[in-house]
């Protein structure tokens, strides 16, 4: 009895000795990215689906692969809801993984937004309205996506492309090529922002494409659109003739050739 | 006669390698070679899927496969044993040897640690050569599909390849697997010390896995949640998380999948955090065994 | 007997009485009950009576499987409690079991690893002992199939194995066909040659009357007779005569008539001995 006694006394210290070193183990293992704190999706999921979670221990991953699978098989028999379930599900529980939010995210704003507008079946307003909400859900996952991997170029990339694309916004997707731009240190995307914010309606952004532009420009990055765009822009924001590029093609200084 | 020592690692290495050799005998293997077939054929299953998944799902396959045997054998082989061993009255014959009774015990955890470690080894190694296979394999194909041939654009593909690829964050993640089994281990060591049956242990054990899963949320509730709103709640996390190991410091594998490194704090954090369960229940073990009726 | 002062027992065992804690709502049971006794170096003790009196919990107590409710025990000296009082001591427990899934021979090496023996040393015992057992054609198959005389005779092998000082042997000829029984009771004998102490239990009394130098009977938990076998028990040649109320010129008349056989003598007249197997079964039906 008395040695029972003892080894609860060690259990519980060991419990209280325990929380802290879990504590810091926990933290340590977030911050290495290893472990992922539950991100808060909001009131529809709470303890529930994160005990759930959480009970699956270290089988997480191989429970999304299935049901990633079965999303797959889903979209072959073009069951648009099912999808949507399935990737939500997918996306709780391995929310770190960009893959599943992009191609969630995809599904819905192309595959699934395309499909219903060309659908004959249906009366026009009902194909437009779900056109646009197909969109809409496609971009609501993306921002989640971006909410648990706010550094991801891949998801920020698929957003500008959405707006760039489906909701034709193009000061939103020139934000997002700048976050692309800064996560994967690639120029490419500070001109593909320069070219959304040409695109805009605003005075303002034109002067910030027109900013980045010539910046790329004078980096001596300039494929025709770059020139294009950039003349455009000199017009549109009556730049003196002194400091517009030349008129004429002037070719790249060989060596400096950069792609795009 | 050998004069007698009070604390001997050959007896314990004698303990642990009977311990081995008994579960070896109880045709673990055939677990093993279920897990080799397992992985060839996740490999090279499901071609339809786009090669990052085909990857993704291959490493998903074997690291269940290997988290269920490491915790299936933590947890039933460790409740057989003690049971086992009184029920036989092997127990007799061994303790009426100069054995003191904790070296019997860190013999029996040993036993089971080494099976399971020699067990993840080898499927490490197996898995291992899948995925590097079949990395080397798809990148040909997309190489080919893709007719990349300068060497910036082959070093583009072999880099998001590479990512689902082999690397060495996996092998720490096997480590990861191989922690949480040992803390199971002890644990179920620790339940079938008092248990009554075998039956008993198991279903304890496998209780508390679950909760010890769970124990990150319960143990933040309680440690935040500032309200004392519901005393009662508070009570009953504070309770759940001091009796449960938090095993969710182990689960890293979903991200070690998804390519993220493990760098040496984190393994550090990770071991550290398991030493201190398996001392803590080593030690509860022995209080528990030592004056134990035979 | 000698009075000179006692040596260092090999066991000793000191006002020792077990309970055993039942479940809830049960009543306790007491399975042994102050219970002194002795075994002195280079004896064979053996330690009878009926099954469930408390002979194996005593041998358990001894070798410390057990903890004493009350009393102690203790060997060559040291108490039982001590890992170390273990050293000098083989034990074959009662229905000995093994490993199913090591072999005769694997079995002796793993108990000698245990007792800190290795190497050439180690194996050259064990086949030792597989030899004296005669287990010797057995040492290559599973224990899981040996017989029941074959896996006593293991047991014995693995308590002998580290040359121990004392042996005790929990009912070592149960459920052993009479040959097996013979053999292990040779080898006993062989022991009390070599020097040995013996603790030995049984429920059969002529099996130990010839090994035992003295014996214990043991019922309800108490001990209820102990002494030497030739003190204890008459010798078989001879005859008694139990008269009641005999008269002193009776008892000459007798003596005469004895006198004038010429073949038969009178050794002794006085009170009556009684055999082992009497002995026994009086007093074990003692009420306690
Ligand atoms: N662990 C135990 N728990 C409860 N009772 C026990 C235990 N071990 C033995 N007993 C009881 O103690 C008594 C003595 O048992 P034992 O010493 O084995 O007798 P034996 O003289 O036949 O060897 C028996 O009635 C038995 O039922
Ligand atoms: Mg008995």
């Amino acid at each position: 009895m008395k040695r029972r006694l003892q080894a609860l006394s060690v259990l519980l210290l060991l419990g209280l000795v325990k929380l802290p070193v879990e504590q810091t183990a926990t933290a340590t293992l977030r911050e290495a990215r290893l472990l992922t704190a539950m991100p808060d999706f909001g009131l529809r999921d709470q303890l529930g689906q994160m005990s759930f979670a959480a009970a699956l221990g270290g089988l997480r991953s191989l429970v999304a692969s299935f049901t990633y699978l079965r999303a797959y098989n889903a979209w072959e028999n073009v069951n648009w809801a099912m999808v949507d379930s399935l990737f939500q599900i997918t996306t709780r529980l391995q929310p770190r993984y960009e893959h599943y939010w992009d191609e969630a995210a995809w599904h819905m704003a192309y595959n699934a937004a395309s499909y219903y507008l060309n659908d004959e079946t249906l009366n026009p307003a009902v194909r437009g309205k779900l056109f646009h909400e197909h969109i809409r859900r496609g971009h609501d996952i993306l921002q989640e996506g971006l909410r648990v991997l706010p550094e991801d170029p891949r998801l920020w990339n698929s957003l500008a492309e959405l707006y760039e694309r489906r909701t034709y916004e193009p000061a939103r997707a020139a934000e997002c090529y700048l976050k692309v731009a800064e996560f994967t240190g690639n120029a490419r995307f500070l001109r593909f922002a320069g070219y959304q914010f040409a695109q805009s309606a605003d005075r303002a952004f034109w002067q910030r494409g027109y900013d980045l532009l010539r910046a790329a420009y004078d980096k001596n990055q300039r494929p025709p659109t770059l020139i294009n765009t950039l003349k455009d822009l000199e017009k549109k924001l009556e730049v003196p003739a002194e400091r517009r590029i030349p008129e004429s093609y002037v070719p790249v200084p060989s060596g400096a050739a950069v792609p795009g | 006669m050998t004069s007698y020592r009070a604390f001997s690692p050959a007896r314990i290495w004698t303990l642990a390698t009977a311990t081995v050799t008994q579960l070896l005998r109880m045709k673990i293997l055939i677990f093993l070679l279920a897990f080799c077939a397992l992985v060839v054929a996740a490999g090279f299953a499901f071609p339809v899927l786009n090669p990052e998944q085909q990857l993704k799902l291959l490493k998903d396959v074997s690291f269940g496969a290997l988290q269920v045997f490491s915790l299936v054998i933590a947890i039933v082989a460790t409740a057989l044993l003690l049971p086992r061993d009184l029920e036989d009255r092997t127990l007799y014959t061994i303790l009426s040897k100069p054995v003191p009774r904790h070296e019997y015990l860190l013999g029996k955890l040993l036993g089971v640690l080494l099976l399971i470690g020699a067990g993840l080894l080898l499927m490490d190694l197996a898995f291992s050569a899948v995925l590097w296979l079949r990395e080397k394999l798809l990148l040909a194909q997309i190489i080919q599909a893709l007719e990349a041939k300068t060497p910036e654009a082959v070093a583009q593909l072999q880099e998001i390849v590479g990512k689902q690829g082999l690397n060495w964050g996996l092998h720490l993640g096997v480590l990861a697997v191989f922690w949480k089994a040992a803390v199971v281990a002890a644990l179920a060591l620790m339940i079938s010390c008092f248990a009554s049956s075998t039956l008993f242990t198991v279903v304890v054990t496998f209780c508390v896995v679950i909760i010890g899963h769970g124990q990150g949320l319960i143990r933040e509730y309680f440690l935040q949640g500032g309200t004392l709103a519901e005393p009662v709640k508070k009570l009953l996390s504070a309770l759940l998380a001091i009796v449960t190991p938090d095993l969710g410091v182990f689960d890293v594998v979903d991200n070690v999948i998804n390519g993220e490194a493990v760098g040496l704090g984190a393994a550090l954090a990770m071991s550290g955090t398991a030493l201190l369960y398996l001392t803590g229940y080593a030690v509860v073990s022995h209080l528990l065994f030592v004056e134990k009726e035979l | 007997m000698s009075t000179a002062p006692e040596p260092t027992p090999a066991v000793a065992v000191e006002n020792l009485s077990k309970v055993f804690k039942a479940g809830l709502g049960k009543r306790a049971f007491v399975a042994v009950r102050d219970l002194s006794l002795t075994v002195r170096e280079g004896e064979v003790y053996g330690l009878i009576g009926p099954n469930g009196c408390g002979k194996s919990t005593t041998m358990k107590t001894v070798l410390g499987l057990l903890a004493p409710t009350r009393g102690r025990t203790a060997i060559f000296g040291r108490s039982s409690t001590e890992v170390a009082s273990r050293q000098a001591v083989g034990f074959l427990p009662e229905n000995p079991y093994f490993y199913k899934h090591l072999n005769g021979l694997e079995t002796l090496l793993f108990y000698g690893r245990l007792c800190g023996l290795a190497g050439a040393e180690l194996r050259d015992r064990a086949r030792e002992m597989l030899s004296l057992t005669g287990l010797e054609d057995a040492a290559d198959r599973r224990v899981a199939g040996y017989s029941k005389g074959m896996l006593q005779r293991l047991g014995l092998a693995q308590a002998l194995l580290h040359r121990p000082r004392l042996v005790v042997l929990d009912e070592p000829t149960a459920g052993v066909d009479p040959a097996g029984s013979r053999k292990i009771r040779d080898l006993i004998l062989g022991f009390r040659e070599q020097g040995l102490t013996v603790l030995v239990t049984s429920h059969l009394l002529e099996q130990m009357q010839e090994v035992c130098d003295r014996v214990g009977i043991m019922a309800h938990g108490r001990m209820m007779r102990e002494g030497r076998v030739d003190e204890l028990i008459a010798v078989e040649n001879q005859t008694e005569l139990v008269l009641r109320d005999a008269s002193p010129e009776l008892l000459a008349g007798i003596r005469e008539l004895v006198e004038r056989d010429g073949r038969a003598a009178l050794v002794r007249s006085g009170q009556p001995r009684t055999t082992l197997e009497s002995l026994f079964l009086e007093a074990t039906e003692e009420k306690p």
